[in-house]
């Protein structure tokens, strides 16, 4: 853990709502206590009304807590000099309806006292980075609810935030946006953004997070390393190249004798659809075909990363930067097992000895990286075979891909 | 200070292009532009002029009220779409973002209420060079002389009465006539004695008999002297026994050679009981800036009907001096600024009821403060609220009712003004000087002090309200 005072805190958090004769008539949020370092991509999880929006909303000085204590930076939510630090995107994107999204994200770069030129600078890349710089004149009013978030997420970054906190942060969009959200995430955690994200869509907190606090009833049920919880310790992943029927079979009979348990199921590992739906998408957008909606977003701004330009002056800077600067706490990234394409999986699995040096093959779970490093190198591995499967190139091209594709990846699941 | 800038840079966008404040932009331009080609007025230029700023700026007034309530609903509306969930996660402090919605709307007003102004003014001149004048001479001197420009008036100086009333009562106490009232009617105060009969001395003051004199005195009339210069002198009669042919004969003297300045004799014939203004010229004020007016009840016109008239001059304002202080443009700008001062606490009042009500609710209760504002002289009068010597003691449950109603009122009156004191536009009409101490007076009280507390109460309520409230 790190020795640096974390960037939010709770302790003994609790909102009851009351009715209009003060009567309290629903306890959202009970006792609950949170702890969030710099760094840490942080997921806030719970079915509908279990309180994640309303511990949020608390968070932001939006609610006040009926008990305990908030501290963001070591100041009380209402601190205004904190909100400088804090970027925003709530669960739907609340804007002005009469304002094109580039008045729109240069009036919340006003309310930052950002100057005029950064603003510009800024708007411009937040609007290519969200795919809608095409439409940064059209009223917020006209665009699809997907716009809305995209323009919503790029109004949240403005201020290029120590803390962002996102509420929700793909709901309604599509899942090209979807993806690109969670990209921006992994790309800002990689960065030393500290994040605090809430949804009850799984797949998006276990992309991205790397710590959880699940949610039920107001309280907290669990919380813990994202890897620790999911984990299935009795059970081994092998994945490996298309082996044959003999070479399965041989396989089977050395796990048979060597550890004399049967192996449970042997398949073909299948890509997630969003992977296979991306890159339809982008097969289409290399094709130029015509949209009027959202387009797929540019990079990342460099102001999002660079410690530059930001108007605050040094006090922020140095804080940007030393956020920057900062070891994700909960999660160390552990590098993903590099193996040697000339191996293959028989030797690995008969303990053949590998060249001096490769001491990583050794290890038996290499964990997939998160927080802090989590463009985890294992998605692109599949997308790249599958995507030599599905072209119908056994031989595969390119280099990243044949390299991939011949890794011999061992995980637990 | 930049944040507030911002918000109010923010409310006067949503206010053009969510287009409510163009619906009343366009009533305005309607009435503004529309009425000078169907106003008639008197027939007379002037009087078309005088009716046509009349009503124009009297539905600016009511029209830009309703706006600066109506524009408040911005603030209701981010509670309710919650944009405020994306405004107040930034660093704003809460007492800037309602400083900033007033500023907006009160900044909107202006630009409007300028407008508007300008509208009314080249719309007078539109009116004034393309009408044709029945009675030019008569006509157009009306115009530029007694309506197109700032006049300030001088009330005559009422001679002392207490001292006679003084006299009048020592002798009636003397008399004894006080006796059975002080005896038997607990109501009956010596005070109010004295001043009733120094009104009564006051009264006969201002009845003038058959062939009798009346002296007006006025002072401080500070003229200005020169070729030209000229002042007006303005009065009305009313008669206790009108001739058969309601025609008042009778003349003036102006001047006093006893004070070094010439005399002039003016014989008078017109109808009773109507306005008449006459212009003198300024020599007849003398240099200690008085001037004395004398009124010969006799018929100056040789073979004309004599009727022993009894002439009256009532009313504190039937009898006054009227000499140029300024020009239409200044008393114009003058005009605008007390009308702006209303705005700017409407604004408030607007701002403070959407913070805490939903806006239908909101726009009621700021319209209702509007109206109180607008009419509560008149409230006052016909309430006849006096807490006077009942005070202490209830004597029932109805003086209970009473008194404690009595009290919540005048509490009430301490914090809504009284738009009536600020009402100028008759007297602009009037060509009468809209005084800059009126100005100061609105700026200082309706724009300062009572929008400061509406503002206040605003942002003490906005602060300890939670924003992403939840009812239930």
């Amino acid at each position: 853990m790190s020795h640096r005072p974390p960037v939010l805190q709770t302790a003994g958090l609790c909102k009851t709502f009351r009715d209009f004769w003060r009567r309290p008539r629903v306890e959202a949020v009970k006792d609950l206590n949170l702890e969030i370092h710099p760094g840490e991509v942080f997921g806030l999880l719970g079915p509908n009304g279990s309180g994640k929006t309303t511990t949020i909303k608390m968070l932001l000085g939006l609610l006040y807590p009926t008990r305990g204590r908030i501290s963001i930076f070591g100041k009380p939510p209402t601190d205004v000099s904190v909100k400088s630090r804090i970027g925003f995107l709530p669960e739907e994107s609340y804007l002005y309806r009469y304002l094109v999204g580039s008045e729109t994200l240069d009036y919340f770069g006003r309310l930052f006292r950002l100057p005029a030129r950064v603003r510009r600078e800024r708007t411009e890349r937040l609007l290519d980075m969200v795919g809608l710089r095409h439409e940064a004149k059209r009223p917020v009013g006209e665009y699809s609810k997907g716009m809305a978030r995209r323009i919503g997420l790029a109004q949240a970054l403005i201020n290029d935030p120590e803390l962002l906190i996102l509420d929700e942060p793909t709901s309604g969009l599509d899942p090209i946006g979807a993806h690109q959200i969670k990209e921006v995430i992994r790309e800002l955690g990689r960065k030393g953004k500290t994040i605090l994200l809430s949804s009850h869509i799984l797949a998006d907190v276990e992309d991205v997070c790397g710590r959880v606090t699940i949610l039920y009833g107001g309280q907290e049920r669990e919380t813990g390393d994202i890897d620790s919880l999911l984990r299935e310790e009795s059970l081994t992943q092998i994945t490996a190249p298309p082996l044959s029927p003999a070479t399965l079979d041989q396989v089977r009979a050395l796990i048979r004798r060597l550890e004399a348990k049967e192996v449970v199921d042997v398949t073909h590992p299948r890509i997630r659809l969003e992977e296979f739906f991306l890159r339809i998408v982008r097969e289409a957008q290399d094709a130029n075909l015509h949209t009027h909606g959202a387009r797929s977003g540019g990079d990342i701004p460099e102001f999002l990363s660079k410690a530059t330009e930001t108007s605050e002056g040094g006090v922020v800077e140095e804080l940007v930067t030393a956020g920057r600067r900062a070891e994700p706490v909960a999660f160390k990234p552990e590098p993903i097992v590099a193996k040697d394409p000339s191996r293959n999986v028989i030797d690995d699995l008969l303990g053949r000895p590998a060249p001096a040096g490769d001491e990583a093959t050794k290890t038996k779970r290499a964990a997939p990286a998160r927080a802090a490093e989590p463009a985890r190198t294992a998605p692109h591995a599949d997308r790249g075979i599958i995507d030599d499967l599905l072209k119908g190139s056994p031989s595969g091209s390119g280099k990243g891909s044949s390299s991939e594709r011949d890794a011999t990846r061992e995980t637990t699941p | 200070m930049s944040n507030v800038w911002t918000v109010a840079r923010q409310m006067i966008a949503e206010g053009i292009r969510m287009k409510v404040a163009l619906v009343f932009l366009l009533l305005i331009g309607a009435v503004v532009l529309g009425l000078p080609f169907s106003i008639e007025g008197d027939h007379s230029v002037s009087g078309a002029v005088q009716s046509f700023m009349s009503y124009a700026f009297t539905a600016t007034a009511v029209l830009l009220g309703m706006l600066a309530i109506f524009l408040a609903r911005s603030l209701s509306d981010e509670l309710v779409h919650r944009q405020i969930f994306f405004v107040m996660t930034k660093p704003v402090a809460r007492w800037q973002y309602i400083l900033g919605k007033w500023l907006g709307i009160a900044l909107l007003n202006t630009a409007f209420l300028a407008g508007a102004g300008l509208a009314v003014y080249g719309m007078v001149q539109y009116i004034r060079y393309t009408r044709t004048y029945i009675d030019p001479k008569y006509d157009e001197g009306k115009l530029t002389k007694e309506i197109l420009v700032a006049r300030h008036a001088i009330r005559i100086k009422l001679p002392d009465f207490t001292r006679e009333a003084d006299a009048e009562f020592e002798r009636n106490m003397e008399a004894g006539v006080y006796e059975d009232n002080i005896k038997n009617n607990p109501r009956f105060k010596l005070a109010e004695e004295k001043q009733r009969l120094a009104k009564k001395r006051e009264a006969m003051w201002r009845v003038v008999g058959p062939n009798a004199v009346r002296v007006f005195e006025f002072e401080h009339l500070l003229v200005r002297r020169g070729k030209g210069s000229f002042i007006q002198f303005r009065y009305k009669t009313d008669v206790a026994n009108p001739p058969s042919d309601e025609v008042l004969r009778a003349r003036f003297v102006f001047g006093n050679t006893f004070k070094g300045t010439p005399e002039f004799e003016v014989p008078v014939r017109h109808f009773i009981g109507r306005y008449q203004t006459m212009a003198l010229p300024a020599s007849c004020v003398a240099k200690d800036q008085t001037l004395t007016v004398r009124f010969y009840n006799t018929n100056p016109y040789p073979g004309e009907p004599k009727h022993p008239a009894v002439m009256q001059f009532l009313a504190a304002n039937e009898v006054e001096v009227l000499f140029v202080v300024g020009t239409f443009g200044g008393n114009l700008l003058r005009l605008l600024a007390l009308m702006q001062c209303k705005l700017m606490f409407l604004a408030a009042v607007g701002v403070l009821m959407t913070t805490w009500l939903s806006f239908p609710v909101a726009a009621l209760a700021s319209f209702t403060i509007y109206v109180l504002a607008g009419t509560r002289g008149f409230i006052t009068d016909a309430l006849d609220l006096n807490l006077g010597d009942s005070a202490g003691m209830f004597t029932s449950v109805k003086d209970f009712l009473l008194q404690t109603f009595a009290l919540v009122y005048n509490g009430v009156l301490m914090v809504i003004p009284d738009f009536s004191r600020f009402d100028a536009v008759e007297s602009f009409v009037n060509g009468r000087n809209v005084p800059l101490v009126w100005v100061l007076q609105a700026v200082t009280e309706l724009a300062g002090m009572k929008t400061a507390i509406a503002l206040g109460v605003a942002m003490l309520l906005f602060h300890r309200r939670e924003l992403a409230e939840v009812s239930l």
